[in-house]
């Protein structure tokens, strides 16, 4: 009786998910009268436009990634090691930015570095670019901090840092040769989800101004009828692969050694 | 560093140490100071000032017209229901996966899949929607040939309120689905044994026992939900265009100089939407606080 | 065995290829205080756990006064548990928790309140209505589980492990309190644990279980004293084992390695050549000569522990190492590890092991 009700459930919320896949995907096949063709895959992949914006968003994400693991990983060290009682307040401020709308935050972005203000990082294209990096790096921020700050619990911290200085390594060292390594399937966990968001982030690209992505799949959009269905594919199974990424390093990674109490 | 100490007495060693250790936070202060706190801070000084910088309560006040009061209704009803609906139906899922005796093998990729779906938001998703629900998507035309069901004779449109809402649960759920069933996990066997033999029902023990446990993490999904879909404009301005004047999209109309009209206003439309998630996570944390009494 | 309360008959329980309990025969009577004791894995969880109903046994019966409950849900059975992490509802006070049976039964509120102020005074917590499970310690936390247990008046209270999560000291002072308040009540008790001390000290019986089958079913001293099998001599208590051999069968003499020793009537049907295992508990043993044990074996001291008002001995004996209690006494210094001694007993007192 419960397991009739729970199949039922599950089945229902199946169809849901699957239906609008299966719809895209037919979509996006039936650009050729009459059967099915990848054509519209063909013209998307074809279109310079997709090819410069989707290397710009690439790039964008990967930026994002190497600065969101910079900043991150030393802060979540150093909190567990030095100050665990400003713990409640960064984990206060790491989850702000699923309070606060993006298109807000890049709004005061817009707004206080404009042209004419005290850090005019929209007036070149560079200063845009790096703009919208530490935009998505705030998007990526809850993700990435609970990923690493996580991935920390599960290693003693204070005793590897002590190991490690009786043997006279310094504070790079020790970042870089034993808690990233220690902390690796976290950081890639968090790097793989960064991704999956910058790559088809729209708001903050468009209101910047930049050629991303996002903004071109919203362009093609309004204007064509079967490529938007191919980019929906592309970029489900882009989603896709990064969260299959973060499931194999999971697995694949050797256990943590195991913490005493 | 060990002469250093030596040096100072113990008690004006460990006063100087403090702030040097607080010091290792000052990159993500800067980083957080600058690219979150200020920003935002922009935006509610600038709600409150004329453009030549003085203090007034007209630009909010200026958002009190129809136009934007519909916007921001349509917005927060179709946050609230899709933040409802996602609840509920994330629940049942995970609640049908972790407590309705259903094979464990489920569990891996229902995860999985939930945590693609809740990211996959967005310009995609509502391509992926137009593809299904819209004029000549595959169930609408299924409906239509097949069954005789036309559904935009019975009113159903894409670009509505229920359009909207049906759209984004498409990540509503998996997300509430990812948070609630690390939850659900946390219900003890004995608890629902104990109230069993205590002689409750089923329903009694969901509503003495379980859903109180729950409470606080539900009603923190369902402000998360909230504010997720209230701060989502991508998705809508992908699907609609701007031809449904949500407040988000508003907003986004109002940066981009599509609108004309007082700079200002842009400032207190933003102020608005941080007010309203604010309130929403408000509410959550005073709820929280009362229904977590038995929390240390 | 018209009079038992509780009767376990036939019982099987299988989870597909394996059985964890097979064939289990039980009868209790009204106000009894049964044990299931056994290593972990023995299916006295199991066993319990269809009685409260949370499993439906494979085949065979369980009957509560008189009624058949085989497939009753655990909610419909008026059954008071008590179980080994507490299992107190997080979310409610001490006072709602031990009222919860009553309000699902719907009961009124005046009369939930005294119920419940009876049952915080029989546990002695009467201050701590107010509270949250996590203000109070284990012990008091699974005395309110017990008093929660027991609100509603069940018919048959089951206690699965209830004290194997509390330290040592509140171990002893819970246990006794249960076992007095059980008394006082008169209510029909099946205890599960894997403690051989906690069964002995509290039950009027134990079920020892192994292997899912009940190995013995006795009172304490008999299960003690008269093992019937080598299991239960080895899981209940401390056992020193003398192999020998059956050198006259018909005058009941074993060989052992250090000597030979005479029980008459003990060996039964044993013939001569025969290996035996002969058993004793440390107390039985006497270091020196006591007065009235009529068999003596020479030894050399081992090994002495020091265990306050007690001293455990090591004595070699030919091959075997056997262990004696003798009581401290201030005025005698412990015997020295080394020195040669003998050990006495009395034959009726050895343990034939089959």
């Amino acid at each position: 009786m419960r397991r009739l009700w729970a199949w039922g459930a599950l089945f229902l919320g199946l169809l849901y998910f699957v239906l609008p896949l299966i719809g895209m995907t037919e979509f996006s096949l039936k650009m050729r009268r009459g059967e099915y063709s990848f054509d519209a895959y063909a013209k998307v992949l074809g279109d310079p436009r997709f090819q410069e914006t989707f290397s710009y968003s690439v790039a964008m994400a990967l930026f994002t990634i190497a600065f969101g693991v910079l900043l991150v990983v030393p802060t979540a060290y150093w909190v567990r090691l030095k100050v665990p009682r400003a713990r409640p307040w960064i984990e206060f401020v790491t989850l702000l930015p699923l309070v606060i709308p993006a298109i807000v935050i890049v709004f005061g972005y817009i707004r206080l570095y404009n042209t004419s203000s005290w850090l005019p990082l929209t007036g070149t294209a560079t200063g845009t670019n790096v703009l919208l990096m530490f935009g998505y790096a705030t998007l990526a921020l809850p993700y990435m901090y609970r990923a690493v700050d996580t991935g920390l619990r599960t290693i003693d911290v204070a005793t590897l840092t002590e190991a490690a200085q009786s043997l006279g390594a310094g504070w790079g060292t020790i970042l870089a040769r034993i808690i990233l390594p220690n902390v690796l399937v976290a950081v890639l966990s968090g790097a793989f989800l960064t991704f999956a968001i910058v790559i088809g982030e729209f708001t903050m690209a468009a209101l910047l101004n930049r050629p991303a992505f996002g903004p071109y799949m919203q362009l093609l959009g309004a204007n064509r009828a079967y490529e938007p269905a191919a980019l929906a594919v592309i970029s489900f199974s882009i989603t896709w692969l990064c969260m299959g990424l973060i499931q194999i390093v999971s697995r694949l990674a050797p256990k943590p050694p195991s913490q005493p109490n | 560093m060990a002469s250093e100490t030596i040096r100072t007495a113990p008690a004006a060693s460990l006063r100087s140490r403090l702030p040097v250790n607080w010091l290792g936070l000052l990159p993500f202060a800067a980083f957080a100071l600058l690219f979150l706190i200020l920003p935002t801070m922009k935006i509610v000084i600038g709600a409150f000032q004329t453009p030549d910088g003085s203090f007034t309560f007209a630009n909010v006040a200026n958002l009190n017209t129809p136009s934007i009061r519909a916007a921001y209704w349509i917005s927060i009803r179709i946050s609230v229901a899709s933040a409802l609906l996602g609840c509920a139906i994330g629940f049942a899922m995970s609640a049908a996966v972790v407590l309705g005796g259903l094979p464990r093998v489920i569990r891996g990729p229902l995860l999985t899949f939930s945590g693609v779906a809740s990211n996959f938001a967005g310009v995609p998703l509502a391509f992926a929607f137009l593809a299904t629900l819209g004029p000549v998507g595959l169930v609408t035309v299924f409906l239509r040939t097949q069954l005789g069901i036309d559904l935009r004779l019975l009113g159903f449109n894409l670009l509505s309120f229920w359009g909207l809402t049906i759209t984004y649960l498409f990540f509503q759920i998996p997300l509430m689905i990812l948070i609630i069933t690390p939850a659900l996990d946390g219900l003890k066997r004995e608890w629902r044994e104990a109230a069993e033999v205590l002689g409750a029902t089923g329903v009694q023990y969901w509503r003495m026992v379980a859903l109180p446990i729950l409470f606080p993490s539900l009603l923190g999904t369902f402000a998360l939900l909230f504010a997720n879909a209230f701060g989502a404009v991508a998705t809508a301005i992908a699907l609609t265009g701007s031809s449904l004047s949500i407040a988000p999209i508003l907003l986004f109309a109002q940066i981009r100089g599509d609108v004309l009209g007082d700079p200002h206003l842009g400032y207190a439309l933003a102020f608005g939407m941080i007010v309203i998630t604010g309130i929403a996570n408000g509410i959550y944390i005073w709820l929280r606080a009362r229904s977590e009494r038995w929390l240390k | 065995m018209s009079e038992s309360f509780l009767s376990i008959r036939s019982v099987r329980k299988s989870f597909g290829a394996t059985t964890v309990v097979q064939d289990f025969n039980l009868e209790v009577a009204p106000g009894e205080f049964v044990s299931f004791l056994g290593p972990s894995g023995c299916g006295k969880t199991t066993v319990l756990r269809m009685v409260a109903g949370f499993e439906t046994p494979t085949s065979g019966a369980i009957v509560v006064a008189g009624k058949d409950v085989t497939r009753l849900r655990p909610n419909q059975r008026n059954i008071g548990m008590v179980f080994q992490a507490y299992a107190l509802f997080p979310n409610l006070t001490v006072a709602q928790n031990v009222g919860f049976g009553l309000k699902v039964a719907g009961m009124g509120r005046a009369d939930i309140d005294a119920r419940v102020k009876e049952m915080l005074a029989l546990i002695k917590l009467p201050e701590f209505g107010d509270r949250y499970p996590y203000q109070l310690s284990g012990g008091q936390q699974q005395r309110v589980a017990l008093a929660r247990a027991l609100a509603p008046k069940p018919k048959l209270l089951l206690l699965d492990e209830p004290l194997s999560a509390l330290d040592a000291k509140v171990r002893v002072s819970l246990r006794d309190e249960i076992r007095l308040i059980q008394k006082n009540l008169g209510i029909t008790t099946i205890f599960v644990t894997h403690d051989q001390e906690e069964a002995l000290s509290i039950s009027d019986r134990i079920v020892v279980m192994y292997g899912g089958k009940a190995e013995q079913v006795g009172a304490p001293f008999e299960i003690y004293n008269r093992p019937q099998s080598k299991f239960v001599a080895n899981f209940v208590g401390t056992l020193n084992v003398l192999e020998g051999t059956v050198s006259d069968a018909a005058a009941g003499k074993v060989a052992l390695a250090s000597g030979e020793i005479a029980l008459p009537g003990h060996l039964g049907g044993a013939r001569n050549g025969d290996a035996v295992s002969l058993a004793l508990r440390p107390e039985a043993i006497a270091l020196g000569q006591r007065a009235g044990a009529d068999t003596r074996l020479a030894g050399k001291i081992a090994d002495v522990h020091f265990l306050g008002s007690v001293i455990r001995v090591k004595v070699a004996v030919g091959e075997s190492i056997v262990s004696l209690d003798t009581f401290n006494s201030p005025s005698a210094p412990p015997p020295e590890i080394g020195q040669p001694t003998q050990i006495s007993f009395s034959a009726s007192d050895l343990l034939v092991l089959s």
